[in-house]
């Protein structure tokens, strides 16, 4: 009996041993030791444009073709797109008293990810909270939450939160579980079922996560907030598309935003004149999207529907 | 230990032959009936497999899923498939820890239920992925916060622990049949040989096996347990109305055991029918049905139990979404699937096992039938409704109600994939004894119940290394910990100034103890101009937020009030713009002028710190997992060095 204990001790150092020779391997999964941190100074460096169009200088050594995009370069791209923009934390404020529901929000964001006619990234519902209340259009984005149920369950690390506070997802590492699906309370993702149809100029550019097309088959995909926009200082799609000027867009750390009429306002100002909320806000996710109440409207509200219909 | 079942089941003393002639005459070459059979079976599952292939080329739109209705029938199989699994495992390990002896016949076909349904239901994931080319990122990029890995961690854990569970009591019949000596075909000869680990029946051999038994029968329960209740987590742990309860774990695991000692009860049934010229029914006896179904009756009545609290907690305060979750299927929608669950699943197999006079081999082989029909559609109600009732709508519709119908395609791969457990589990039966020769010989040999368990000592060990490990593991994670930030500028772009037919210089000044922007505006030839309109504003990335206007004195100033609280860069430094507005003469001339007077923004420590939605898990959440996980492999360890050790034996 305790010859085997022995024997099985001694067995189990020797498995143990091994487990740690993994665990080496388990680094990458477990860590958070980055190999960028550690470039070799005497290593040959190449100049390199990231996404957000600055030049870095990149170890030749680490320039690797990835296989999911045609011949373009992964690694420092890769990184910068999901780190996101040191600083910056992206907020988004729509006013329901000015939405009339005319969906040039839908159209304009359409047209500029090139989305099938079968999904939205922004939707315009008509919402009615109770029967004896006001009917109101509801513009809905992905709230690119801070507490984002999405991100919690992506098995693959895929869907992303960046440090600008921006929700984004990576197609070529997505393995399409739609998990995140199930698990966003607001609807928010959509799902390439079919291969999809991009139009020639979608499939022009390379894939980044920033503005996530070409599509590919079998992944999740949202409103991506247009980061790339941002980058140049302009609004999103649907904000700039907005005749009523009912979507602002703006910097939480810069404490302004602004609509497609240039109507620059201080965040915090217009949240507390306004009794800015954020939608189901006891779910705890913490959206990054403010709602103003439809109060004091701008035009007749919608007619009287079946609660949370759509258009 | 407490031996709870005393009584020894009397196996029938008409047997005339033994049972070891009995059941390897099970093995013997298969009638036509049974090629038939096998050869139905291997066709449906072909053109389940052709059903797969065309998913493959077209993609997941050869399915009825859509943005709603995102999971569908695959994910209800892998539910049923991993609650059937349970048989094995649960019916099997208690019985044999609890040293119940009637067990002995039938341990053998719940631990090959268990690893079968397993071989089948965790394809099912991969089928019902977007992307399966994509799965070894699981391992690559694998998030320990995502209950997927959790399910992928004891899923592993489950498949390898049941396939060493179905093995080691397999060891000495092995032997058996690798010195019978009826011939074999010269493969089988092999595979016993092989398999058999030279076993000859030593004390010390049998000794190292009991214990390698007893701690696998130990170690099994909990892993068993832990797999059905990390897939009810993937739906637990999501914000959706049906899905969200604390009781799911639970749930789902009884669930689990239900469906499995159905599915068990079913399977020996079609055994002692499909090996009738064998006389199965020798060792499988009307009191072994009788016994399982006591058991299957209370779980069907903990069942019960749990879905009438689970629905009246959740209609009682009736929340919205969850109102109208249950009135869809109360009365609505789902109505009919929901009902025919509750009433074949549920109460009329409860009626069939408690009262006498239905308590036959017919009577119970109905119920368990039933139960196996009404746990899928309790999974398809678990699945479907919760989905088609969201927050928040997903997309508009035209009105019309959503509905799930899966499509061909999903018919033939569920079809297929049923097929192909009948079909494994009939070959297995063709080549291993599907009843355990050695422990019915051994039952009918010992008087005495004999308690079967590990000493104590063996999960002592297994788990104080269990510890060990994952403190080196949590050490080197410690380590590990940095933090990073890279910084870059957008910097704004000014239009071009047109020509200028005025002057403005911008200053930050304090006058009365009040902090002020003042813009000096002067003609070209250098004179003041009075009653200027000058707009004064802040530069931010998406455009100038505006301070105030002012008109110019007779001195050509004009001021507002330094704001307060706006923030301004890294080091607080705001960019200032002044614009003449009028007289229209001048309207576009403009100054800038950068001041550091802005609020500081806090840097953000950590913008990526260990959460659950970030890329790095936090620590007590791995060194949970690490534990768990690492308690149950040294265990295996130990079982596998017990392997060893029988196989080096007979070497020396």
């Amino acid at each position: 009996m305790d010859g085997n204990r022995r024997t099985f001790l001694r067995r189990s150092l020797v498995v143990l041993g091994s487990v740690a020779a993994g665990g080496t391997a388990a680094h990458k999964l477990l860590g958070q030791g980055t190999p960028e941190n550690k470039v070799d100074p005497n290593a040959p460096v190449t100049p390199s444009l990231t996404p957000d169009h600055q030049v870095v200088h990149v170890c030749c050594g680490k320039v690797v073709p990835n296989p999911g995009h045609d011949g373009q370069v992964a690694g420092m791209a890769e990184t910068s797109a999901r780190q996101g923009i040191p600083g910056r934390k992206f907020v988004m404020v729509i006013d329901l008293s000015k939405c009339d529901g005319c969906g040039k929000c839908m159209a304009a964001c359409s047209k500029m990810h090139f989305i099938p006619p079968d999904r939205q990234w922004i939707k315009v519902l008509r919402m009615q909270d109770a029967e004896h209340t006001a009917p109101y259009f509801f513009p809905q984005p992905c709230y690119h939450c801070d507490n984002p149920p999405c991100t919690k369950v992506c098995p693959v690390d895929a869907t992303f939160k960046r440090q600008d506070g921006i929700v984004l997802i990576d197609n070529d590492r997505c393995i399409g579980c739609r998990f995140c699906m199930a698990a966003c309370p607001y609807g928010a993702r959509s799902f390439n079922w079919a291969r999809p149809h991009d139009p020639p100029e979608a499939l022009e550019e390379g894939y980044p996560p920033e503005h996530g097309f070409p599509r590919r088959v079998g992944t999740v995909e949202k409103c991506d907030f247009c980061p790339d926009m941002a980058e140049k200082g302009l609004l999103p799609g649907c904000a700039a598309g907005c005749p009523m000027g009912a979507i602002y867009y703006g910097d939480e750390n810069e404490d302004a935003i602004t609509n497609s009429q240039g109507d620059m306002q201080r965040l915090s100002k217009l949240l507390l004149d306004r009794s800015g909320y954020r939608h189901l806000e006891e779910l705890g996710t913490k959206p990054r999207v403010y709602y103003l109440p439809p109060a004091n409207r701008q035009f007749p509200a919608p007619g009287a529907v079946s609660p949370e219909s759509k258009i | 230990m407490i031996v709870t079942d005393t009584q020894i089941q009397h196996h029938t003393s008409a047997a005339i032959t033994s049972p070891e002639a009995d059941l390897i005459a099970t093995l013997g070459p298969m009638g036509r009936r049974q090629k038939l059979w096998l050869a139905c079976f291997a066709a449906v599952c072909a053109w389940g497999l052709i059903a797969f292939i065309h998913q493959l080329r077209i993609g997941l739109a050869a399915t009825a899923m859509n943005n709603y209705f995102s999971w569908g029938v695959y994910i209800i199989n892998f539910v049923f498939f991993i609650g059937i699994s349970h048989a094995g495992t649960l019916v099997s390990a208690i019985l044999r820890v609890t040293g119940a002896e009637w067990r002995r016949p039938i341990t053998r076909m719940a631990e090959g239920i268990t690893v079968f349904a397993l071989m089948i239901g965790v394809p099912m994931i991969v089928i019902d992925m977007g992307r399966p080319d994509r799965i070894l990122n699981v391992i690559i990029h694998g998030r320990l916060q995502s209950p997927i890995l959790w399910d992928v961690c004891s899923v592993t854990t489950y498949i390898t622990g049941s396939l060493m569970y179905l093995y080691l009591p397999m060891i000495p019949d092995l032997a058996m049949l690798r010195d019978h000596p009826v011939g074999f075909s010269p493969w089988r000869r092999k595979l016993y040989r092989t398999l058999a680990l030279g076993w000859t029946g030593t004390p010390e051999q049998k000794h190292r096996l009991e214990r390698a038994i007893g701690a696998m029968a130990i170690v099994i329960i909990p892993v068993a347990i832990s797999v059905h209740t990390v897939v009810s987590w993937i739906f637990g742990m999501t914000l959706r109305a049906g899905w969200h309860s604390t009781i799911f774990g639970p749930y789902f695991v009884v669930g689990a055991i239900f469906s499995g000692i159905a599915a068990l009860i079913t399977a020996m049934a079609i055994f002692v029918w499909y090996f009738r010229p064998y006389h199965l029914e020798r060792y499988i006896t009307l009191d072994h049905f009788k016994k399982l179904a006591s058991l299957l009756l209370a779980v069907n009545l903990i069942y019960i139990y749990f879905t009438v609290s689970e629905y009246l907690t959740m209609g009682y305060p009736s929340e919205g979404p969850d109102r109208r979750l249950l009135d869809s299927l109360f009365s609505g929608q789902y109505a009919w699937q929901f009902w025919t669950m509750a009433i074949i699943g549920l109460f009329i197999p409860a009626l069939l096992l408690a009262l006498p006079w239905t308590r036959t081999f017919k009577g119970i082989l109905i119920a368990s039938v039933l139960i196996n029909v009404g746990m899928w559609l309790k999974r398809y109600v678990i699945v479907v409704p919760t989905l088609a009732s969201p927050f928040m709508p997903i997309y508009s519709t035209t009105g019309k109600p959503l509905s799930y119908i899966p499509t061909w395609v999903e018919w033939s791969i569920t079809a297929g994939a049923f097929s192909g457990f009948c079909m494994l589990y009939l070959l297995f039966s063709k080549v291993f004894p599907i009843v355990s020769i050695w422990e019915i010989e051994e039952g009918q040999h010992d008087k005495q119940p004999r308690p079967i368990a590990t000493s104590p000592a063996r999960p002592g060990i297994g788990r104080r290394a269990g510890i060990a490990l994952s403190v080196l593991i949590a050490a080197a994670c410690l380590l590990l910990i940095s933090g990073r930030a890279r910084a870059s500028q957008v910097s704004a772009s000014q239009p071009a100034a047109t020509q200028p037919v005025a002057k403005v210089s911008l200053a930050v000044v304090t006058e009365d103890h009040e902090k002020l922007i003042r813009a000096t505006v002067t003609a070209l030839d250098g004179k003041p101009v009075e009653n200027a309109s000058v707009q004064f504003f802040v530069c931010r990335t998406f455009g100038d937020l505006k301070l105030g206007e002012d008109k110019t004195l007779d001195d050509g100033t004009a001021a507002v009030r330094f704001p307060t609280g706006l923030p301004g860069g890294a080091s607080g430094e705001l960019q200032f713009c002044a614009k003449l507005v009028a007289p229209a003469s001048y309207a576009g001339v403009y100054a800038t002028i950068t001041d550091a007077g802005g609020a500081l923004v806090k840097p953000v420590a950590d913008p990526f710190p260990r959460a659950l939605w970030a890329p790095h898990a936090p620590l007590p959440l791995l060194i949970v997992i690490c534990t768990l996980l690492g308690g149950v492999w040294i265990t295996y360890a130990f079982v596998i060095s017990q392997i060893i050790a029988i196989y080096k034996g007979t070497k020396s």
